[in-house]
């Protein structure tokens, strides 16, 4: 066997549907728009747990806003038979991510829990990742961002804060997993009870529209709704085998 | 060159093992001063590196008073989540909460005590001592107390609860002075009358959102910023999914669509200023069908005999079929609850519509009942006066200033410059004497102090809370401090028993600090009894409420309540009036509390501030929102600049589209317009200062939504700052829904497009 059919095979074997399911975690997320009011808590909470920086109006203005979480809204009909549907959109962490085959240097890859993770100190810039997702939910930093002092007391020091140059996006809270790993190994414990971990948007959620967990526990309350008759996924024609589930806005007519 | 002799130059390059020469002197000279790496050597009680400590302590951010639990890591505050054990809050939290950081370590902040330089609004201040301020204060207040002329001191704050209300309210009783009064913009003032009118009590019940499985919501954006968002949106949350058997459903009326007009499931746009008119619409529908069988049901037939289906069908613009299909299922689904606020309540007749939703609630027998209108309890803390000023009561304090009753006037985190239209307040402020401020913030109102004496923010002070409404029963909640003081602030509370301690006042107000104050309260409350308080210290009872951050009494209230037949007979809603003619000014404005900065005092946190609006994703500035079809005509389009004048003055800002407001209507958000509030504030116009002053008959509250305007185009176009992408899904099937009539248009999905696979 060449060197590059290794490679190949490796690869197939990677992007094969069911390759991390031998792992011991696979965290998903489902989001319930029927529950959703677009209240964006989830987006002010993503923004003070992972140190997401203020770029203000200019960049903004220039599309260069970070929110690893945003709401989505979507107007269907016109006046007076109109109505404002929200979704919040946030890296889908893809089983078949489309932004993991084409980074140059694998500063984006998959993890053993299914996360879809970016390596900063890997990444060069290049925002090919960025192009290739069709979630548009991958940012990259165009400035060197800064906090007013004192703004820059509240930075969560369990997360990097990111430069000029870097890609970056959700982690699921990629620290606070680690922690309840790291408290369940301390407890004598095998693996992390349902509920223990929570990513900060999902932890605020003042509707309980989003709902976080491991895939492979068919008990947990993540698997149960993925069950859910209403369940789809963005975009499923492409493939991407995401792991953030959606459930559909329930819209019956008049009674 | 950095200075430096030989000799250390030798030690330098002695030093160096590796980088001898110039390159490695400079970085030996210019690094940064040795910092320490681990602050403490002996760490203060509940201080570990690397661990971080959560506080429950209570949320200042609106006045819902949500148990909180803040996360901090090495005596800095990192994070806030909702107090799980708080039944408020449950553990949730909305974004205005989260960002309550952005108050503690805001640039803005004032630092400390200052003092007024130049002439009023000169922004010239000079930095002063607490002693040098507390003086010039506490020696005032005691010339005045000792000629009895106590009443020529004003206390004007924003609404506090629990004892610092307490406080405040002996502060001035000490002093002689009645003038003691709350102002908040939003406060919900025709709805405490309303209650007051109906059930005898002006106080705030229990909305049992969780339960109840149909809800006709009257202009209240229960979701967004009306009384309890985060309690509400648990409850619509539950009502939703969290029920095996039903799906609760939800009905908006209101003339624009707000946050949670779009969560509903039915959005209807009544003419503004009549949802009490279609409100009694539904109560003659029900009762004149027979669906109410009480023993007052002739009062009931007699008092709406001018509500006929048709009839209100004409004067509200909403269809006669839409009226009796919502009655009849309002009245067929058990429990059914209708709520009314918002929009519907700020119009001259905003307690006569209140009272009209309340009336619904009566006829299908709610009250009291899981899903329905739940009383509370008297709250658990000190009972206080509603001190609430309405807008009528503030132009008397205006007024009375002007005459020169007011001598000194105190301001505590109110700011009534910005929020209080046409009032002539500022005129008014320039002839009081003496004006200070205990704000942590230079807003409007504290730019025309002459003393600034800056208060903690929440998050270093102690205080407690006893929400108001509750939730079916009695809570309260004490609220910590979470970080030392950043700055040379002190507490609001501390403020004002040094200044009484000064003042003389120290026989009735002992306290050295407000924590005694507080503690000393608390130990009422635990001599009272409830629960099993006796069985432990106090000691140990005040830990346990601080660890908790929440107590509760589990008493419910009788739910009986015999309804006064004068209310039933004399039951009606007057038509709304607006100022200025229709002819002149097309168009009713209609403002509302922006979702994001609230009534404008979230303005300076950049995180509120670049959260897209829920509704149409602008961020950092103001815009009019129009209807499409009245924008087609006038050929507005989104970005265009237009004038909006009013009888009462005129601002600037940029079109938005608006799917969801009624042709006739156009709606501001309030928030922005902020001038000296910091470097994130200042941007933006304020719609309240083209509002007339026209209030709600029966309690002088301002009708906020009951102006008319004009609009012109300027000819000048901006871009508006929000977020990318189309804003409408273009077959694209993102949010998929289902039960309902299919989206509209074609898929565009690419599996429905025609592909020809090649096989392998």
């Amino acid at each position: 066997m060449s060197i590059l059919d290794r490679i190949a095979d490796g690869w197939r074997k990677y992007r094969k549907p069911g390759y991390y399911d031998e792992f011991d975690y696979h965290w998903g997320m489902t989001v319930d728009l029927d529950r959703c009011t677009g209240c964006e808590a989830c987006v002010t909470a993503c923004q003070s747990e992972n140190n997401l920086p203020i770029v203000g109006e200019k960049a903004f203005a220039e599309g260069r806003e970070v929110k690893w979480i945003r709401i989505e809204r979507y107007w269907e009909g016109e006046f007076p038979d109109v109505k404002l549907r929200f979704i919040p959109m946030l890296c889908q962490h893809c089983d078949s991510a489309p932004c993991e085959t084409v980074c140059p240097v694998s500063a984006t890859y998959h993890n053993q829990d299914g996360l879809n993770t970016q390596v900063y100190n890997r990444c060069i810039g290049t925002r090919s990742c960025a192009v290739y997702c069709p979630y548009e939910v991958r940012y990259f930093n165009f400035y060197d961002h800064h906090w007013d002092s004192p703004l820059d007391q509240q930075l969560n020091p369990d997360v990097t804060v990111r430069e000029k140059g870097v890609m970056e996006k959700c982690t699921f809270c990629i620290q606070r997993i680690r922690q309840a790993k790291d408290v369940a190994k301390d407890d004598g414990r095998r693996r992390v009870r349902d509920g223990e971990v929570q990513p900060a948007c999902v932890q605020t959620c003042p509707t309980q529209a989003l709902v976080f967990g491991d895939r492979k526990d068919p008990e947990s309350q993540v698997s149960k709704l993925m069950n859910n008759p209403r369940t789809y996924r963005v975009l499923d024609e492409l493939n991407t085998d995401s792991s953030v589930v959606y459930l559909k806005k329930v819209e019956d007519d008049h009674a | 060159m950095p200075n430096i002799d030989r000799r250390d130059f030798i030690k330098l390059v002695g030093a160096g093992s590796v980088g001898v020469g110039a390159g490695f002197m400079l970085r030996e000279t210019i690094k940064h001063p040795t910092e320490q790496l681990i602050p403490h050597v002996i760490a203060p009680e509940d201080f570990s590196t690397g661990i971080a400590t959560w506080y429950n302590t209570v949320c200042s951010m609106c006045a819902a008073g949500c148990g909180i639990s803040v996360r901090t890591r090495e005596g800095r505050a990192k994070k806030i989540e909702g107090n799980p054990s708080h039944p408020v809050s449950q553990g949730r939290l909305c974004a205005l909460g989260q960002a309550g950081l952005q108050v503690l370590y805001n640039p803005d902040r004032l630092t400390g005590p200052l003092m007024q330089t130049g002439q009023r609004g000169s922004g010239s201040f000079a930095q002063v001592t607490w002693q040098e301020g507390l003086d010039k204060v506490a020696d005032r207040l005691e010339l005045l107390t000792a000629e009895n002329q106590g009443n020529r001191i004003g206390l004007l704050s924003q609404g506090v609860r629990g004892h610092l209300a307490q406080l405040f309210e002996l502060f001035a009783d000490q002093l002689g002075s009645e003038r003691l009064l709350h102002y908040d913009f939003d406060h919900p003032h025709t709805l405490y009358a309303a209650n007051h009118r109906f059930f005898g009590e002006a106080r705030l019940p229990y909305y049992d959102l969780k339960n109840t499985r149909y809800l006709l919501s009257f202009g209240a954006d229960y979701l967004g910023n009306w009384i309890s968002p985060v309690h509400h949106s648990l409850g619509f949350g539950h009502s939703r999914q969290g029920r095996s058997d039903v799906r609760g459903r939800f009905v908006q009326i209101e003339p624009r669509m707000s946050m949670s007009g779009a969560a509903a499931d039915e959005w209807i746009s009544a003419k503004p200023g009549t949802e009490g008119i279609l409100a009694l619409g539904l109560a003659h529908r029900i009762v004149s069908e027979g669906h109410y069988s009480g023993v007052d049901r002739d009062d009931w037939t007699t008092a709406l005999s001018g509500y006929t289906t048709d009839q209100v069908a004409e004067q509200t613009g909403v269809g006669a079929d839409t009226i009796r299909r919502i009655a009849d299922t309002f009245v067929h689904t058990e429990p059914s609850l209708a709520i009314g606020g918002g929009s519907a309540a700020n119009h001259s007749n905003g307690v006569d519509t209140l009272v009209a939703v309340n009336a619904l609630n009566y006829l299908v027998a709610n009250i009291g009942k899981p899903g329905g209108l739940v009383f509370n309890p008297e709250p658990a803390g000190p009972a206080s006066q509603d001190r609430q000023a309405s807008y009528r009561t503030m132009l008397e304090l205006a007024e009375d200033a002007k005459q020169g009753n007011i001598e000194i006037l105190i301001l505590n985190g109110t700011n009534p410059v910005f929020s209080l239209p046409s009032a002539g307040f500022e005129e008014a402020l320039a002839e009081i004497p003496l004006i200070v401020s205990l704000s942590s913030f230079m807003d409007e109102t504290t730019a025309l102090a002459d003393i600034i004496l800056p208060s903690h923010t929440y998050l270093e002070s102690w205080g407690d809370d006893f929400p108001e409404p509750g939730v079916g029963f009695s809570i309260g909640s004490v609220s910590q401090p979470v970080v030392s003081p950043l700055y040379n602030t002190r507490a609001t509370g501390d403020i004002v028993l040094q200044l009484a301690k000064q003042a003389g006042l120290s026989d009735a107000i002992p306290w050295s600090s407000m924590k005694d104050f507080i503690k000393d309260g608390w130990r009422l409350i635990y001599d009272r009894g409830g629960l099993d308080t006796q069985k432990e210290s106090f000691e140990s009872f005040w830990r346990s409420i601080l660890k908790a951050g929440v107590w509760g009494e589990k008493t419910h209230r009788d739910p009986a309540f015999t309804l006064d037949k004068r209310v039933i007979n004399s039951i009606a809603v007057p038509p709304p009036e607006f100022s200025g003619s229709s002819d002149a000014y097309p168009f009713i404005l209609h403002p509302y509390v922006s979702t994001t900065l609230h009534d404008g005092h979230a303005a300076n946190l950049p995180w509120m501030q670049e959260l897209p609006d829920p509704m149409t994703s602008v961020v950092y500035g103001s815009w009019v929102e129009i209807n499409p079809a009245t924008a087609g005509q006038m050929n507005l389009k989104e970005g265009d600049l237009v004038d909006i004048e009013s009888p009462h003055g005129q601002i600037r800002a940029p079109v938005y589209v608006y799917p969801a407001i009624m042709p006739g209507v156009i709606a501001m958000p309030i928030g922005q317009g902020h001038v000296t509030y910091g470097r994130y504030a200042n941007r933006g116009v304020n719609p309240i200062e083209i509002l007339s002053p026209r209030v709600d008959q029966r309690t002088g509250a301002l009708a906020s939504s009951a102006t008319r305007v004009k609009i012109k185009a300027t000819g000048r176009r901006i871009e508006l700052v929000k977020t990318g992408g189309n804003s409408r899904e273009l077959g694209r099937e993102i949010v998929q829904t289902t039960g309902g009539k299919a989206s509209q248009g074609h898929s565009a999905k690419l599996n429905s497009i025609p592909i020809t696979v090649v096989p392998t």
